[in-house]
């Protein structure tokens, strides 16, 4: 990877349950906040199209995807795309490690959810910052 | 023919995460299966017609849909005719903030009041649409609409019905040594179980007619399909029995 290269953030796209929101908040986190230099958040629904401009985008990124539930539609859509995931966040996974914070709400989260969210936000980051790292020694 | 499950309508937001009329779209979704109409209405996630099951693919079959995107590359509406099934109505919210004369949303993650006040405009639409397509009749074989009108009983729901990952629930059965997925099958069970409980020979017949409208299966011989029913039936048909002692 060259040190300029962005690496993809691709959150789920999950609308029915609160898993899914917190992929998204974690999403936003990262991508806005946190590491918005080094990231780019890639949407699911144009993945679905097959779009070519993300899809060739995804083939040079590394990616992070961020699923919310088991069927982990994020990380199949950007295998699917011939990207390269770096790494696969579970949110349910997550929440094990963190089960004081209990995600709900699904159109605006609770207080736990936002909690987690950025737990898992933080994860990412890391994972962002190594990659980041690997890509500069490689260049 | 027993009806399947009560006439809901399905509602696919596109949710694009990289734009604020994504957002729109999912919240605008969420205000209407949450709020305004939670017994009318089920929603999928638009991945899953690529990543899920039969039953995730068969959902806009099964459902008449309401594609609602945040720009003119309508990739739920597109996503949606690709996958599953042709969707009944198309809703662009770059388009109805452009007709309204509404301003641009801003905020990813938190949307300003424009922002706001477009999920407004956006889910009474949607409302609207699930109301005109309630009052006629979808065929579930067909996947499109059907002449005559029907009235359809709404029933309480709080929560937003996801069908995620359940989609139309289907059964893998044996079927001259090869296994067959067919969609709707548990439900056709339960359907011909209420009014005629025993596996008759009408029963079968039925239940196999009901099959050949929900699952193409031009390459499945009828005779070997027709046995690994009935022993599929006699075996739910225990089931219901045991369950009921």
């Amino acid at each position: 990877m060259s040190a300029n290269k962005k690496v993809a953030i691709v959150p789920c796209s999950g609308i029915g349950k609160a898993f899914g929101t917190v992929s998204r908040v974690a999403a936003y986190q990262v991508v806005e906040d946190d590491r918005p230099e080094d990231t780019q958040l890639v949407p699911l629904a144009l993945l679905v199209m097959g779009d070519e401009e993300h899809q060739e985008m995804l083939k040079e990124m590394p990616a992070i995807t961020i699923d919310g539930c088991k069927l982990a539609c994020a990380t199949k859509m950007v295998q699917e795309a011939g990207g390269k995931v770096e790494k696969d966040f579970a949110v349910l996974e997550v929440f094990r490690r963190y089960r004081q914070f209990k995600p709900q709400g699904i159109a605006a989260l609770n207080e736990d959810g936002e909690k987690l969210a950025d737990a898992l936000a933080k994860e990412i980051d890391e994972v962002v910052d190594e990659i980041v790292q690997k890509g500069a020694q490689d260049a | 023919m027993p009806e399947l499950p009560q006439k809901k309508v399905g509602i696919i937001a596109c949710s694009g995460e990289e734009m604020c009329e994504g957002t729109v779209s999912r919240l605008a979704a969420l205000k209407v299966l949450e709020q305004l109409r939670p017994a009318d209405t089920v929603t999928i996630c638009l991945p899953l017609f690529l990543a899920g099951g039969q039953g995730d693919r068969a959902f806009a079959k099964f459902y008449p849909t309401i594609a609602v995107d945040g720009c003119e590359k309508r990739c739920a509406y597109r996503g949606t005719e690709k996958y599953s099934n042709r969707p009944a109505a198309s809703i662009v919210v770059s388009e109805i903030m452009e007709k309204e004369g509404l301003e641009k949303p801003r905020g990813l993650r938190q949307l300003n009041e424009a922002g706001v006040q477009l999920t407004e405009v956006v889910a009474e639409k949607i409302a609207a649409q699930v109301d005109e397509i309630l009052g006629k009749a979808w065929s579930r074989g067909k996947g499109e609409f059907k002449e005559a009108a029907t009235v359809v009983e709404p029933v309480e729901s709080k929560e937003a019905t996801c069908s995620c990952g359940s989609g139309i629930p289907v059964q893998t059965i044996q079927v001259d040594g090869h296994q067959e997925t067919l969609v709707a099958l548990p439900l056709i069970f339960q359907n011909i179980y209420q009014v005629h409980k025993a596996p008759s020979e009408e029963a079968i017949g039925k239940i196999l007619d009901m099959v050949k409208i929900y699952n193409s299966l031009d390459h499945t011989n009828e005779v070997d399909l027709n046995t690994a029913l009935t022993k599929a039936y006699q075996e739910f048909c225990a089931n219901q029995e045991e369950q009921s002692k």
